[in-house]
């Protein structure tokens, strides 16, 4: 392993340890305003009235009509209204209420009477005739796979929404001044929101000046919806008379109101000739939730996922994004690979039983090589070593023994094992790097030989902060106390995208490799020095055709092998995680420690996606919206976990770096329930799965015999 | 203005408490902390009493004073195993050091773990006013959901649990999770037996309905049985008890509590060779 990867202490570490690091919410607010958002009680609707009490000195409502530029927050389609007066979903922001005591906001809120004209919501993806995206993959020819079949097996597979439950809520803070209105607050994607603002706000792009502050957590979730609050904020700061003005949500709130993991329902049909896979007819649909959002990208990412880590030549994949009146579901670690890699795993495990094989020597016989055809018939242009991670964490779990013993048991406890193979598109899909984000980073060496990055990318608890300063550092030789990383501002930092996708550290970390050769080789001993480089697509890439799904969706994946052992306690439905076993290739760790941590901690995230995370929609309204009702895990609940690293370098990532970030939230929920499916003697197909669902299948084994 | 009263003895706290009812008892203040209940209220401090912080033990009780935190029943040698059990499952660490016991029972809740194995030890609470006090079955404590049978100005001071062979207990906590666990169902039983009579049979279910449930009565159908006798009216008990709990839908529905209330009572019994 390069050097690059022995660890050091996270460079943040300390003032987060410490307390001393200074949140959204440990502002000194005595000079500041609050602001509440008057949020809409129904799902679809029309604003007719709203009824404001009158408001005491200082405090001022604000609303659509106080928009100065368009009353649209820009993401992708620039569906989403900053303040609605054509409700969509529960939750739905139509004025905020500010004033210089936070209670008496909330008071004079609570004391706010909204009346609506109502209209008829839609709650079910798959009855919504409201379809924002539709997406067709073709690859060989599926017609003649079908009908030259031995076996056509079926499937339909559903998971749940998901809520990030970042430590920190979403919170912003913004400033109207001297003509610039300066925002600052919790995020991963300071241009987004500056591109937002500009919007919103009408203000030219020197005018809006948006700073990251330090953030505890994202995964995704705020990656869309910081831009929606962060104009709200501004509309509220152009009132203020040059004061702050803040927005922290509580928890409840942050759970109502933002974005979560798009549900998922994908139908499946394979058919098998000579025990083979031959052809593959997927229908994929997630549920986007009253706005498009991030529900584009999503999509793509789970359409183009959907054959899994698999090699099957004929393919014909349908996905469908359908609009319901609920709150619109974003981005989230994994972004659509969570929901089909589980639909494709528990698929791969159903057919293998069909046919009375076992299944994962039945995947193995399936996965893709170096060279094949990917679902868009691009080509897997690297190594493809999952058949070595498979056999590490097949070899270390004892699977192939323990998954026979595990059969037909009885008795209270009932263990189980179960095996999952994934991947992750490392990046944008497509062309996104080339034609939309074309990232630009900056190296500026100062006088004193110290040398600081410029780059939009946020460190929000992943180590970016480390692990870019450790790229800069070993390619310059120099100490990382050297090195300068600073929370971004764009008024100080160029735009080197946002920081999503896994793609921060194989394609800006790349820039700043390459930025700090060339300030190696131009050194100038105590002079300033600005080093810019620009993103360059690699040359190997075959073009993506995003209307045909046709091309390289990205350059390069990362790979991952899991096994996890549960026990069931049959009286209560008590569901363990005994031990995990996972095989990771990212590529070259830029640090070890960080890594394995992201390792574990997405292996967490995706089990309690699978077995603990419900959170259910009622007419509209989440249940969920407390930690005591949505339950995440803790340490106790998984404690053994083994994580091997298998590093097989990208050639175009720093020191053969590539996307680490996302994946582990992909393999954990398929080889759980995998695992369950072994202790139980049933096929599974719905996370969550939960404890009344193990009685239920146990109610029923019982009437069965 | 916030007048928060924080008494050394007893009788001050109970002298404080009936001029100014209004107070309301903090000890741990890990229940009165959640969420906007602490706003706006004064509090009467009951964390500093020496006389509330002791367990001991006299001829006929376990006396157990009602500002213990678990931390401390938990560490105790006079605790019995079974709520030493029940106290270690309680949320996590750094709640377990500053939640009571006393404030387990007070809140009300038919979830509190401790306050299952004090009902089902038949435990009796001591409650103290200024100038007067009584002892209660807990039973007879709880009166519906979240409603307790406590006066004003009164204060649980001890809880007191008879002295009784519990070694032979059987306990579950069915919760969403390993930590930090609301239960969803809990499950204490004790089966006393000797010379193949059973003495004692004490079954509670929490979480299950409004209030903790003891169906003492139904109990009783196994108190002075032989093991043989007692297998032979097993499908009566089992019968009965199935009458009896009537549980509620909440966070889990009504079928998952009833199904892993009565499996949790057929591997109690069959456990013991019933």
């Amino acid at each position: 392993m390069n050097n690059i990867s022995s660890s050091i202490p996270k460079i943040d570490h300390l003032e987060k340890a410490n307390g001393s690091a200074i949140y959204v919410c440990d502002y000194d607010t005595d000079d500041m305003l609050h602001g509440r958002l008057l949020r809409s009680s129904i799902a679809k609707g029309i604003v007719r009235n709203v009824r404001i009490p009158e408001l005491p000195d200082g405090y001022f409502y604000v609303d659509s009509t106080d928009i100065p530029g368009k009353n649209q927050v820009h993401m992708i389609q620039d569906d989403t209204p900053v303040f609605t007066n054509d409700v969509q979903f529960i939750g739905e922001p139509i004025g905020m209420l500010v004033g210089p005591d936070l209670k008496k906001v909330g008071s004079l809120l609570s004391e706010t009477q909204v009346e609506y004209e109502n209209l008829a919501p839609v709650f079910d993806a798959r009855g919504s005739e409201d379809i924002f995206f539709d997406f067709n993959i073709e690859k060989g020819d599926v017609e003649a796979a079908f009908a030259h079949a031995d076996r056509i097996i079926e499937g339909s597979f559903e998971t749940g929404l998901q809520e990030h439950i970042y430590l920190e809520t979403n919170g912003m803070i913004g400033k109207f001044q001297d003509g610039k209105m300066i925002i600052h607050g919790s995020l991963q994607c300071p241009y987004y929101v500056h591109g937002a603002l500009v919007d919103a706000t009408a203000l030219t792009h020197e005018n809006v000046i948006v700073k990251q502050d330090v953030t505890g957590g994202g995964f995704g979730g705020k990656e869309d919806f910081p831009s929606a609050l962060a104009c709200q904020v501004a509309i509220a700061a152009f009132k203020a008379d040059g004061k702050s003005v803040r927005v922290v949500f509580e928890r409840e709130e942050d759970i109502i109101a933002t974005s979560k993991r798009h549900p998922s329902y994908c139908d499946y049909k394979l058919s098998v000739k000579d025990g083979k896979v031959t052809g593959m007819v997927s229908d994929i649909i997630v549920d986007a939730g009253a706005y498009t959002t991030m529900s584009m990208v999503v999509l793509q990412r789970a359409t183009i996922g959907s054959s899994g880590v698999y090699n099957i030549e004929n393919i014909k994949v349908r996905g469908r994004a359908p609009k319901t009146n609920t709150v619109p579901n974003g981005a989230f670690r994994g972004f659509g690979g969570p929901q089909v890699f589980f639909a494709i795993e528990m698929m791969m495990t159903h057919v293998a039983k069909e046919l009375g094989v076992d299944s994962a020597e039945f995947k193995l016989k399936h996965i893709v090589q170096q060279g094949d055809l990917t679902s868009t018939s691009g080509k897997y242009h690297f190594p493809v070593p999952l058949k070595q991670m498979a056999a590490k964490v097949l070899k270390e779990s004892d699977y192939f023994k323990k998954q026979k013993q595990y059969k037909n048991q009885t008795g209270r406890y009932r263990k189980g094992i179960g095996f999952s193979l994934v991947f992750h598109g490392a990046g944008f899909t497509g062309n996104g790097e080339r034609d939309i984000i074309k990232a630009v980073a900056h190296l500026k060496k100062l006088k004193d030989g110290r040398v600081e990055i410029l780059t939009a990318n946020t460190d929000m608890g992943q180590g970016l902060a480390t692990t870019f300063t450790k790229i800069v550092s070993k390619t310059l030789d120099l100490p990382p106390e050297k090195i300068i990383f600073s929370l971004p501002d764009t008024s100080r930092v160029p735009n080197s995208g946002p920081t999503v996708a896994s793609r921060s550290i194989m394609v800006v970390g790349e820039l700043l490799r390459r930025a700090a050769i060339r300030l190696k080789d131009e050194w100038i001993e105590g002079e300033e020095q600005l080093i810019e480089q620009r993103y360059e697509h690699p040359s190997f890439m075959i073009a993506f055709d995003a209307v045909n799904f046709k091309g390289d969706a990205y350059p390069t994946y990362s790979w991952q092998a899991t096994v996890v052992e549960t026990t069931i306690d049959t009286l209560t439905g008590g569901i363990s995680i005994d031990n995990v076993w996972g095989s990771f290739d990212v590529g070259t760790p830029i640090d070890e420690s960080i890594v394995i941590g992201q390792m574990e901690g997405g292996i967490i995230q995706s089990l309690g996606y699978a077995i603990m995370e419900k959170c259910t929609i009622y007419n509209g309204a989440i249940n969920n919206k407390k930690l005591c009702d949505y339950i995440i895990p803790t340490a106790p609940d998984f404690p053994n976990m083994n994580v091997y690293l298998y590093v097989d370098e990208y050639p175009e990532g720093p020191f053969g770096a590539k996307g680490a970030g996302e994946m582990s939230h992909v393999g954990g929920a398929p080889a759980v329930l995998d695992a369950i499916q072994n202790a139980l003697g049933t096929k599974l197909s719905k996370i969550p799965f939960m404890p009344e669902d193990v009685l239920d299948i146990l109610r029923e084994e019982k009437l069965d015999d | 203005m916030v007048k928060n009263l924080l008494p050394e003895t007893l009788e001050d706290a109970l002298t404080i408490y009936f001029g100014q009812p209004e107070l309301v008892p903090y000890s741990g203040g890990t229940d009165i902390m959640v969420g906007s209940s602490c706003e706006d209220k004064n509090f009467l401090f009951i964390n500093r009493i020496p006389e509330l912080k002791q367990i001991r033990l006299d001829n006929e009780f376990i006396r157990f004073g009602s500002a213990c935190t678990f931390t401390e029943v938990i560490e105790n040698d006079l605790t019995p195993t079974i709520l030493k059990e029940a106290c270690k499952k309680i949320a996590a660490p750094a709640i377990r050091n500053v939640g009571t016991i006393g404030g387990n029972i007070a809140n009300g809740s038919a979830k509190a773990d401790s306050a299952l194995i004090f009902m089902v030890t038949n435990s009796l609470l001591r409650l103290q006013a200024h100038g007067s006090e009584r002892i209660l079955p807990l039973r007879d404590f709880y009166i519906g959901r979240s409603k307790t049978a406590i006066k004003q100005g009164e204060l649980i001071s001890e809880i007191l649990m008879p002295k009784q062979n519990l070694d032979n207990y059987y306990y579950e906590k069915v919760g969403a999770r390993k930590a930090l666990s609301i239960s969803r169902v809990s499950f204490a039983a004790i089966l006393d037996v000797s010379d193949d009579i059973i003495r004692n049979c004490a079954t509670a279910f929490g979480a299950v309905s409004d209030v903790i449930l003891r169906p003492s009565e139904i109990d009783n159908m196994l108190i002075g049985k032989s093991i043989k006798e007692a297998k032979a009216i097993k499908s009566t008990y089992i019968a009965t008890l199935d009458k009896a709990i009537v549980p509620r839908s909440g966070r889990v529905s009504i079928e998952f509590r009833k199904d892993v209330c009565m499996n949790l009572i057929s591997d109690f019994l069959e456990s013991n060779g019933i």
